[in-house]
């Protein structure tokens, strides 16, 4: 008994460590298997065959939203983003190339979702792009805090940052900077996370498309291309 | 002494829940989309947590399984175990200081349960090395 003991403790530990593993998996609920980076999504890669979503509706968000691409494209995105966040970050260039790559077949929403207080500055780079959306160069700034997202966030304070960016759009600083901290500013995030707590949105990057949440799982360039086509086959167009 | 490899086990026993935490984080994608309870999306979200596709926490799971196994080997009289023991934490050891080092100096973000596997780690060097000395 003495000699067989010890390998009955090691598999005992085993199979209580792959049995809760395996438990804990299957229970996380809409579990996506690959992160949205780069390097994890290889193009043989199945997209995930999970049963479709239910259509959600929610409550409005900011009015009036910031859309790029014509009202009647047959796919309709709806990101809810958090500009600090680093799988956002990777997932902005992401969404440029299905833009580039789809057209006007798509149209793409934004929501502000900024996880406060998971991230320090996430709330100030969504009132620096919503201060300037007030000035008509939202997508600029989008793109701009996006695309400058690793020399920005470590940074102690950076509001003069975002007003380098709002002088480099040509916009008015001075009202900028009010805006910035004005309550058009606050109501439209407050909106935007109203919104997205009524649809489940638990974090970043969530993705909406034609009122479905498309699982974080497909998201990597590659499978959300073969979503937005399967969606386009569905749809006729 | 024997005692000491009891603490070892019970150590890698919490470095293995651990571990596979994290790797249900990292495969299921919950901590790499980043949430209001999150601090760990900036580090498994970065292509350090993975080795040839494997995620490194799985492969810390299956080092700290290995680690109590050997463990418990040597409490039940393999003698051998011991020396793998050491090897083993040793190596761990190392890594983890590699891992320290890319959150602090490269990610520049820190995950708490990755401090917490390295803090383990530590804990695990110093009872093989006091074991060493004792003998």
């Amino acid at each position: 008994m003495k000699r067989t003991l010890p390998f009955i403790i090691i598999l005992v530990v085993l199979a209580v460590a792959l049995g809760s593993a395996w438990y804990l998996t299957r229970t996380i609920p809409a579990s996506p298997t690959t992160p949205v980076t780069q390097q994890s999504s290889s193009p043989g890669s199945p997209v995930a065959q999970q049963q479709k979503p239910p259509v959600v509706q929610g409550v409005p968000g900011a009015d009036p939203p910031h859309v790029l691409g014509p009202a009647d494209a047959p796919i309709k995105i709806e990101e809810f983003g958090d500009f600090e966040c680093p799988p956002c970050g990777i997932f902005h260039p992401i969404l440029e190339q299905m833009k580039a790559e789809f057209g006007d077949k798509l149209q793409i929403t934004f929501r502000e979702f900024p996880l406060v207080p998971t991230h320090q500055h996430a709330l100030a780079a969504a009132s620096a792009a919503e201060a300037a959306g007030l000035q008509g160069k939202f997508w600029e700034m989008h793109d701009l805090i996006y695309e400058h997202q690793n020399d920005w966030k470590k940074e102690f304070d950076v509001r003069p940052i975002f007003e380098g960016y709002a002088k480099q759009l040509g916009l008015d600083v001075e009202r900028y900077k009010r805006d910035m901290n004005g309550d058009l500013v606050a109501q439209r995030i407050f909106a935007d996370g109203k919104r997205g707590h009524s649809l489940g949105v638990k974090g970043t990057p969530t993705v909406f498309m034609n009122g479905r949440e498309v699982p974080f799982e497909n998201l990597p360039a590659e499978k959300l291309r073969v979503v937005i086509q399967n969606e386009l086959r569905s749809s006729g167009r | 002494m024997k005692k000491l490899y009891v603490v070892a086990a019970l150590l890698s026993l919490v470095g293995l829940a651990d571990a596979l935490y994290l790797t249900i984080e990292h495969v299921t994608g919950q901590s790499v989309r980043c949430t209001i309870i999150s601090g760990c999306s900036a580090v498994l979200s970065s292509p350090y947590a993975v080795v040839a596709g494997i995620p490194l926490a799985a492969v810390g799971a299956a080092a700290y399984f290995t680690v109590f196994s050997l463990a418990i080997l040597t409490l039940f009289g393999y003698p051998r175990a011991a020396t793998l023991v050491r090897a083993m934490v040793i190596t761990m050891f190392a890594i983890s200081v590699w891992l320290m080092y890319i959150q602090a100096f490269v990610i520049r973000e820190f995950c708490q349960y990755c401090l917490l596997s390295a803090l383990i780690t530590t804990a695990l060097l110093v009872v093989t090395l006091i074991v060493r000395h004792a003998r």
